[in-house]
């Protein structure tokens, strides 16, 4: 049949489209590109033993994990220390790159920022870091950097 | 009480009859290892999350179908003097209004999100311990959801004519609308990640006018139908040709001087009444009828229950003026 062979025309180009793209997904708003060899605002907000306050900035599992990522795409850490709300609004303006409160799946910021896929399962509750919406370049960077963490991430948290 | 007479599909549909609800339950099984999949990989995905409400809504034709087909030819009773046969209209007012409220949805999903400019987030998942980029996995998910919907659809067509089943095509225009938003979410997959946020929605959009206007026509039609009103093809809602059958028919008799039908469709079937003026008394009118009764029917299986009124002068507002 004569639509048919559309189609299968049409699923050729398509595939055809996806896998000649050298850097896939991209950013709508560049994320990734402007945070590599540049700087990483990061939003912190205590919450212990994720995000713990410092003389010299944050530690923590978390800001550890902020500080190795940034350091594997060659970017200085600009933190910003707030409430969690402040923080997830500044978030969703874009003026801010990642947000670590110790955050758990089930927050309900959910519509307006992104979460990161839940990098450690503690006590039934999934722990992930807020990312802008959408920005899926860096989203998919950073989950796959806290994927290659997993075996460090479990031997934090073991108490 | 004289009660209609049980309806069978004729010897030469019953193959094709029972060949449509073999492919229903397929549809039924298809579509829910389809929701299963799409469930799986939809992440916190809204687009995804609309396809799965969708895919959930898309079973109500052939779920309705199934429901109906085990009912229609019950055999009429005290209780149902005029049989089951409307039955097949509801469940076919039921598969347009589902259809309707898929294309609704979508539209509301996509303008919402344009409007907001969320901006989809597709992160990775990792399966057997390699990552890899959701949006393939859901690529993947489409193209499953799409192919054999577009097979399923095309096959149930021609028996959709051929029975008189508006349900049944409503279920093909449903798998005819999974196949359309499958086909459009790949390119809106694609080009999320090629970092237009806008891709999946404007696909979605577009398709979703296209299942707005097949719910649109086929909720009116069940509306009209259930309202009595005449008889309309199953594929392109035109008055049936099988009324200027009778027409001629009614005209060909000799005997008759004056006459006037109405007709009215009770799920596959068509019943209705004439009145008719005769020449003159001979009295050889009750033969005459009953041989004209048996002409009328022998035009179509669909002809169920015709009654004849021989009358002195025509009813003024009770019938089709022709």
């Amino acid at each position: 049949m004569h639509s048919s062979g559309y189609f299968i025309f049409y699923l050729f180009c398509v595939l055809l489209l996806a896998t000649s793209c050298q850097d896939f997904p991209k950013d709508p708003e560049k994320t990734l590109e402007q945070v590599s060899n540049g700087t990483l605002k990061v939003g912190y907000s205590e919450n212990p033993p994720w995000v713990v306050k410092g003389p010299d900035g944050p530690t923590g599992i978390e800001a550890d994990l902020v500080k190795a990522f940034a350091k594997s795409i060659n970017a200085q850490v600009e933190w910003q220390n707030d409430s969690e709300q402040n923080l997830l609004e500044d978030l969703e303006k874009n003026e801010l790159h990642l947000v670590i409160a110790g955050l758990t799946d089930d927050s309900p910021w959910k519509s307006k920022i992104s979460f990161t896929r839940p990098f450690v399962e503690v006590e039934k509750k999934k722990h992930v870091m807020a990312v802008i919406m959408g920005e899926n370049a860096f989203t998919v960077k950073l989950e796959s950097f806290l994927n290659q963490q997993k075996s460090v991430i479990q031997n934090r948290v073991q108490p | 009480m004289k009660q209609v007479s049980r309806f069978e599909y004729p010897e030469e549909l019953q193959p094709v009859f029972k060949k449509a609800k073999k492919l229903e339950w397929i549809t039924v099984g298809y579509l829910i290892t389809t929701s299963i999949v799409v469930f799986l990989t939809m992440g916190n995905s809204q687009a995804m999350k609309t396809a799965w409400f969708e895919d959930i809504l898309s079973l109500t034709p052939s779920i309705s179908f199934l429901i109906a087909s085990r009912v229609f030819h019950k055999k009429p009773n005290k209780n149902f003097p005029y049989g089951y046969h409307r039955v097949v209209s509801i469940a076919y007012l039921c598969s347009a209004l589902a259809l309707f409220s898929v294309g609704g949805f979508l539209i509301y999903d996509s303008v919402h999100t344009l409007l907001k400019q969320e901006h989809p987030t597709i992160g990775i998942k990792v399966i057997f311990g390699h990552e890899i980029w959701l949006g393939y996995l859901m690529i993947a998910a489409m193209l499953y959801s799409t192919i054999p919907a577009m097979i399923l659809g095309r096959m149930k067509l021609p028996l959709a004519k051929q029975l008189h089943e508006k349900n049944l095509y409503t279920d093909a225009d449903m798998n005819k609308a999974d196949w359309m938003t499958g086909a459009a979410a790949i390119p809106g997959i694609i080009g999320i990640g090629m970092g237009w946020w806008w891709a999946d929605s404007v696909a979605a959009l577009l398709i979703s006018l296209d299942i707005i206007k097949d719910g649109y026509t086929n909720l009116k039609q069940a509306v009209f139908d259930l309202m009595d009103q005449i008889p309309k093809t199953v594929d392109d809602q035109e008055t049936d040709p099988l009324l200027n059958q009778i027409e001629h028919k009614l005209k060909g008799q000799s005997w008759i001087k004056e006459h006037a039908f109405r007709m009215r469709e009770e799920g596959h079937i068509y019943s209705g009444e004439a009145f008719l003026v005769p020449h003159d008394q001979n009295g050889q009118l009750t033969q005459q009828i009953e041989k004209l009764l048996q002409e009328v029917r022998d035009l179509d299986w669909r002809i169920q229950e015709f009654t004849i009124m021989p009358v002195r002068k025509l009813p003024q507002n009770g019938a089709e003026e022709n």
